[in-house]
């Protein structure tokens, strides 16, 4: 028996916190209203329906969150250089999600062997967010999320992107002329800085329940379980030239909340010196349509931790994605249609080393297709295809109720449909229903004990208010 | 020959605007360098939205190339002193125009006067034809004046009077519906374009589009 299944059979509270694991990975995708404020402009400038970004809402985001459109408290010094420009109110906002959660079977009872826990879970709040979102300095802004999970019973440091913008024009003032938008981004998640929907950190779906069973693993560069989430920092550089290309290296390393600090084997998932993050993307506008191709990959050596030095071998994660977006933003109707592909190879070495996998060499393909529909940016719907293939592994996907494989695999697919109606911008009723075709490399009996892949279906309604 | 309605308009017209239709274009050549980056770093904030040199992309913001400086001044005002309140407007652009000075926004209409016009989408269509008729003839039996008494032979505007040549249909079309809701004020549009039917302003807006 090796150690991660020593480790597995003689603790099973570890189990159930594995289980907390992979049925809390929510989505962290939000707008705030204090980009309104600050801007005086309605939330539709920005966003068709939060939080996706309209064309202009890039160019907000790309330019340092900095536009502002009320008094500002400034500063000189005596060679006449700007030392203040702030606004003369805070750019501060709030978030409220309160949801309830119904799997089509429920959950195993954490502590009783055989029982099922409640079938149906108010989270009230999922969570609730304080931002700071918006010019600090001319050039300069930030969104900053502070979070209080439900869930987790936590207040923590949550999606932050601090950035300072420079925008120049050469070339003449004709239309020959070129415009060039270089940026500085320091963020705490991979994508997190992106523009386009169609990169994890702001992808669809924008939410979801955090207590429902989701997909046991995902790329290091995706929003799932395996990625590195909020436990990172990255320092990167942008240029968005002609409205029509971007450019982006990002350099990230790890910076885990909690816990041992320096970062020692206590934590998981710490990365060796510095992961190296790049994005290219082309976008091209015409009428009221958007139409953006675009890849972006992450490349990171990994300690696995978790009880095992952060020394030595390492595992090593290659992320290569591709995604395609197109928006139309008609005066009553709106379509977006969202395409992504992550391809992951990984070289665990450590991992197998330190008997957490069992074969060195592995792959994890993901793909997302989303269609989307609103009227009038009040009623809308969403159909989502999501898909994640993989090598098996005995020991990374070992057999387990509810989050293991019997199979020893992390195939999972399946689809969601979503219907939101915002009575007021800034405020979304959401249905969401996902239903799963393959769970952990089955439909059927996919964890050895009995539970099939729609017993993880899940309706998940969800009040999400921003003022 | 102007017709009595037509005389009546254009006379309503000018005692409205007058004040506007002379001195809004501003002369950047007696502006401070100073002066100059900040009004190329408004104007790079106007482009978002209405394209690099007042050529948009999308129809939901006008074309500002060469339109008129007397008008870009009076709407930038109506914004800011929020008189001018359709939907857009709201949600656009009484942020956009809150903090400009009335120097700035004489110094951003003459900029966007001074820019080259925006092409027209050309093509011929019956749709097409029936705008023209209707904006160099009007309809008589309804009232309604001829658009051109106004907006120029070219609908190339007149002061206070927007150009419309070149414009985004879907704008003007917008916008003509809610002059005539009386979201957005016009005092002499309001009684121009009362009994214009959408058939009609569908046909004089693509006209328009295509010179």
């Amino acid at each position: 028996m090796n150690r991660l299944q020593h480790l597995w059979s003689c603790k099973p509270l570890l189990q159930w916190w594995v289980l907390a694991v992979c049925v809390s990975v929510p989505t962290h995708s939000w707008a705030v209203p204090s980009f309104a404020r600050q801007t005086g402009m309605a939330c539709a400038a920005c966003h068709t329906v939060f939080p996706e970004l309209t064309p202009f809402g890039r160019e907000f985001k790309l330019n340092g969150y900095v536009l502002d459109n009320i008094k500002q408290v400034t500063g000189i010094d005596t060679s006449a250089r700007q030392t203040l420009a702030i606004n003369s109110l805070p750019p501060i906002s709030l978030m409220a999600q309160i949801s309830y959660t119904h799997t089509s079977t429920a959950l195993p009872d954490s502590a009783i062997t055989g029982a099922l826990a409640k079938d149906g879970d108010l989270a009230f709040p999922q969570q609730v967010s304080l931002f700071y979102a918006g010019k600090i300095a001319d050039g300069l802004g930030a969104f900053i999320q502070l979070t209080y999970d439900g869930i987790e019973d936590h207040f923590g440091f949550d999606n932050t992107d601090i950035r300072y913008a420079h925008h120049w024009s050469f070339g003449g003032t004709n239309d020959n002329g070129h415009d060039m938008i270089v940026g500085i981004t320091l963020n705490n998640n991979p994508t997190v800085q992106d523009v386009w929907n169609t990169t994890p950190a702001w992808g669809f779906p924008y939410s979801n329940s955090s207590s429902a069973p989701s997909a046991s693993t995902s790329a290091k560069v995706d929003s799932g379980a395996g990625g590195f989430g909020q436990s990172v920092g990255g320092l990167g550089v942008y240029v968005w030239l002609d409205d029509h290309f971007y450019f982006e290296i990002s350099d990230y390393t790890s910076a885990i909340p909690g816990g041992a600090h320096p970062l020692d084997s206590t934590q998981a998932n710490v990365v060796q010196g510095s992961a190296p993050y790049w994005r290219l993307a082309y976008e091209q506008r015409w009428d009221r349509n958007s139409l953006s191709v675009g890849a972006f990959g992450l490349d990171a050596n990994v300690h696995p931790g978790n009880g095992t030095a952060l020394a030595g071998v390492v595992d090593k994660f290659r992320d290569t994605a591709a995604d395609v977006q197109y928006q139309f933003i008609g005066e009553d109707h709106l379509v977006t249609l969202l395409g992504t592909y992550i391809s992951e190879h990984q070289t665990l070495n450590a991992s197998v080393l330190d008997g957490f996998a069992a074969n060195t060499r592995n792959n994890l393909k993901t793909l997302k297709l989303t269609g989307e529909y609103y009227y009038q940016r009040r009623i809308g719907g969403t159909l989502g295809y999501f898909s994640t293939t993989g090598g098996s592994d005995s020991l990374l996907y070992a057999p387990a109720p509810v989050t293991g494989s019997a199979t020893n695999s992390p195939d999972t697919t399946g689809y969601i449909l979503e219907v939101n109606y915002l009575p007021w911008l800034n405020t979304k009723l959401q249905a969401q229903y996902t239903g799963y075709q393959k769970f952990n490399g089955l439909g059927t009996n996919y964890d050895g004990s009995g539970r099939n892949a729609s017993n993880n279906n899940t309706m998940y309604l969800l009040v999400w208010l921003n003022f | 020959m102007m017709k009595p309605l037509q005389r009546v308009a254009l006379a309503m017209s000018l005692v409205v605007y007058g004040g506007y239709a002379s001195g809004a274009e501003a002369a950047p050549d007696n502006m401070t360098d100073a002066q100059k980056s900040a009004l190329r770093k408004t104007v790079e904030t106007c482009g978002t939205c209405h394209g690099a040199n007042g050529h948009s992309v999308s129809p939901t913001f006008p074309n500002l190339a060469a339109q008129q400086a007397a008008y870009v001044e009076l709407q930038l005002k109506a914004f800011k002193d929020q008189s001018r309140a359709d939907p857009d407007a709201q949600a656009y652009m009484w942020g956009m125009a809150s903090q400009l000075s009335d120097a700035t926004i004489s110094a951003l209409a003459g900029y966007f006067a001074a820019q080259p016009a925006v092409s027209g989408r050309g093509g011929s269509s019956p749709l097409i034809a029936q705008g023209k008729h209707l904006f160099e003839e009007g309809v008589p039996a309804r009232g309604i004046p001829p658009c051109a008494s106004c907006h120029g032979a070219h609908a190339e505007g007149m002061a206070a009077f927007p150009r419309l040549a070149g414009q985004h249909a879907p704008y003007l079309f917008k916008q003509l519906l809610v002059i005539q809701s009386v979201l957005r004020t016009a005092p002499v549009m309001h009684g121009v374009i009362k009994d214009l039917t959408k058939d009609q302003m569908q046909a004089v807006v693509a006209y328009l589009e295509s010179i």
